[in-house]
């Protein structure tokens, strides 16, 4: 836990975000996460180009991927990271609206580490993005860092 | 047709409210005027082409048998030309033979030559092969026979005359005869005989000529009558014909129609997908929202809070969380309409048990008196039947909640083999049988939020699963004794 690893959460609405990291503030996660507003940032971050140039190298502990996001949707996003040697190892875990079994069947397909319905119920939420960040962020060892040059 | 019809049946009406008896008259004639066309109209197409067939073969058969008489006449006519030619030529022959006879004896008288009396003899000889001859060829003119009666007497009174003359010849030699060998003994019968013959082939010269006539008017008419006969069958068979195009016309033009609609309701169903889809990703985030800034509300002013705010604050959140309820049922719903289904067989025994033991939780603190018989195995979707006794055993269980001791009972009534009769009995609140219609609607409720929680959507899945699997639902209540549901899924498969 000496170099934390960011979490990467991809979430277009404000207000998703928000309660997301008001939950995850109450677990001391919070300055970890990096917020991409849509698609194509998140693969700008994970890329370091745009905006993310000059970020410090090196793949996220987890990609929280909402499903529906403008510019590139969640599950472009997803098969864009499977397809590429080293992005597939990064877990990537759906977090989205959609119960739809369409969604499901599509994100495991293209090789989603975990599909998480958000609960209408806050509370709920809050315990589930809750335990999804110390999981995925502070229990689970990610992957080793197998080659950093990421251009 | 209806605007037409309209006016008489208005009139009529008039007619009623001013005289009664009168209204017969105006209300049936309308009717009667169309009757001949609505009778038309009431065939099948089917009757419309068997009757242009059946027509058609009736004419044929018409035309064929007028045609074999006319051609049968025509036959005969030329039968009995034969014969009135051969009477012509033996009225001739007669003549002459008679004429031969009166030469040859007058001639034996003059000179005695044994030869002329051969010659007579020979007419002689003739003379009933002639008559035999005649009568056999005119038996069917009595007019001819009544000449021929007369000509064969002639005939045998010139002979008869002639051969007197002869054997006084022979007895008393020329002397005796000699005035008649000049006169000739039969010559006024052989006179008398010229002009019957004469008649009678005038006669038949006539009879052949109209038969001539006849038999013409006769070709004609058949010629006449096969030209039209086949105009007529063309037409029939042209009508048939446009009958069976104007079907396959209709049919194909109804196929194509179907098609269309078909392609609408796909096109809907998509539709229908996507918007339920959109639904389900989109109305539940506003609903998150306002739910966790309501929690994140709260807890930033908690100690400031008072009762009336909290609970202000406890509201929203319980009415966010009702309509991702509502929501999420009428996502079920929608897709247990579209949702394709599985048909396998069912143990309805092993699905009630772990009901049961989903339930178990909401079951804890309830006294409950269970009742389940042996059920029967049945085909149909796993998933989907689950979700009807889901829904029928969690209403039992919650509509009993202020029971003491709830009694529910599972069972089959009066298994047979060809349907199968599954019931959920509970000894809740129950309803009113008026109401028992509304039971199965979506968001229909007979009790209010407060008294039970609910949607109103449990039982509106049950009737849409049951329906889809060709059964039916229906419900029967006491209110305050209980209800019993029931749930008929469609006979069993004996065989495999």
């Amino acid at each position: 836990m000496t170099v934390a690893k960011p979490i990467l959460l991809a979430e277009d609405n404000p207000r998703d975000a928000e309660l997301a990291l008001a939950a995850m503030e109450a677990e001391h996660i919070s300055d970890k996460v990096v917020l991409c507003h849509d698609g194509a940032e998140v693969l700008d971050y994970l890329y370091c180009r745009g905006q993310f140039k000059s970020r410090l190298r090196g793949n996220p502990a987890v990609v929280f991927l909402d499903l529906k996001m403008p510019k590139v949707n969640g599950l472009e996003v997803l098969r864009t990271i499977k397809a590429d040697v080293n992005l597939r190892p990064i877990p990537v875990v759906m977090l989205t609206s959609s119960r739809e079994e369409r969604d499901l069947a599509d994100s495991y397909a293209l090789g989603a580490n975990a599909y998480v319905v958000k609960p209408v119920e806050f509370h709920k939420f809050l315990s589930a993005v809750k335990e999804l960040g110390t999981f995925w962020g502070v229990i689970n060892e990610p992957p080793p860092e197998s080659c950093r040059s990421t251009q | 047709m209806e605007s037409a019809s309209n006016h008489p049946s208005q009139a009529s009406l008039l007619a009623t409210e001013r005289s009664k008896p009168s209204d017969s008259v105006p209300a049936g004639s309308p009717d009667f005027s169309h009757g001949s066309v609505a009778w038309f109209h009431r065939l099948t197409i089917e009757q419309r082409v068997l009757a242009g067939f059946s027509l058609v073969f009736v004419g044929i058969l018409v035309v064929s048998a007028i045609s074999y008489h006319n051609t049968s006449i025509l036959l005969t006519n030329r039968g009995l030309d034969g014969r009135s030619h051969d009477l012509i030529q033996l009225l001739n022959n007669i003549d002459a033979a008679m004429s031969e006879a009166e030469d040859a004896h007058r001639r034996y008288l003059v000179t005695g030559e044994a030869s002329y009396l051969e010659i007579y003899k020979k007419v002689v000889k003739q003379k009933p092969t002639f008559t035999a001859y005649l009568k056999d060829l005119i038996r069917e003119s009595p007019e001819q026979q009544q000449r021929v009666g007369f000509l064969d007497r002639m005939m045998d009174r010139q002979l008869s005359a002639e051969s007197k003359a002869i054997a006084q010849f022979q007895e008393g030699g020329f002397r005796a005869v000699k005035k008649m060998a000049f006169e000739g003994a039969g010559k006024r019968e052989l006179g008398v005989i010229h002009q019957i013959i004469a008649e009678m082939d005038l006669h038949e010269r006539q009879t052949v000529g109209r038969r001539v006539v006849e038999s013409a008017a006769g070709t004609r008419n058949t010629i006449v009558l096969l030209g039209i006969g086949a105009l007529l069958q063309l037409v029939l068979l042209a009508w048939v014909y446009y009958l069976i195009r104007h079907d396959i016309t209709e049919r194909r033009r109804v196929a194509g129609e179907l098609q269309r609609r078909g392609e609408l309701l796909e096109a809907a169903n998509k539709e229908l997908e996507a918007f339920s889809y959109s639904v389900s990703h989109d109305l539940r985030a506003p609903l998150r929202h306002i739910d966790g800034y309501a929690a994140l509300l709260r807890k930033s002013v908690e100690h400031s809070l008072n009762d009336k705010a909290a609970r202000y604050l406890q509201t929203i959140s319980d009415s966010a969380k009702q309509m991702g309820q509502l929501i999420d049922d009428l996502l079920v719903f929608s897709r247990m309409g579209r949702q394709e289904m599985l048909r396998t067989a069912v143990n309805l025994d092993q699905v009630i048990k772990s009901i049961l033991s989903d339930l178990r939780l909401d079951l804890q603190g309830r006294e409950i008196s269970w009742t389940i018989a042996a059920l029967p195995e049945v085909q149909g979707d796993p998933a989907m039947l689950r979700q009807v006794f889901m829904n029928l055993i969690a209403n039992a269980v919650k509509f009993t909640s202020a029971r003491p001791i709830a009694a529910i009972e599972i069972g089959v009534e009066h298994p047979s083999s060809t349907e199968i009769v599954l019931f959920v009995r509970d000894n809740g609140v129950g309803f009113d049988m008026q109401y028992a219609t509304k039971l199965f609607g979506v968001f229909q409720r007979l009790h209010r939020a407060d008294e039970f929680e609910g949607t109103g959507i449990g039982l509106a899945n049950v009737r849409r699963i049951v329906h889809r699997h060709g059964g039916r639902t229906w419900a029967e209540g006491v209110p305050d004794k209980g209800a019993t549901f029931y749930v008929l899924l469609p006979g069993r498969r004996l065989d495999s």
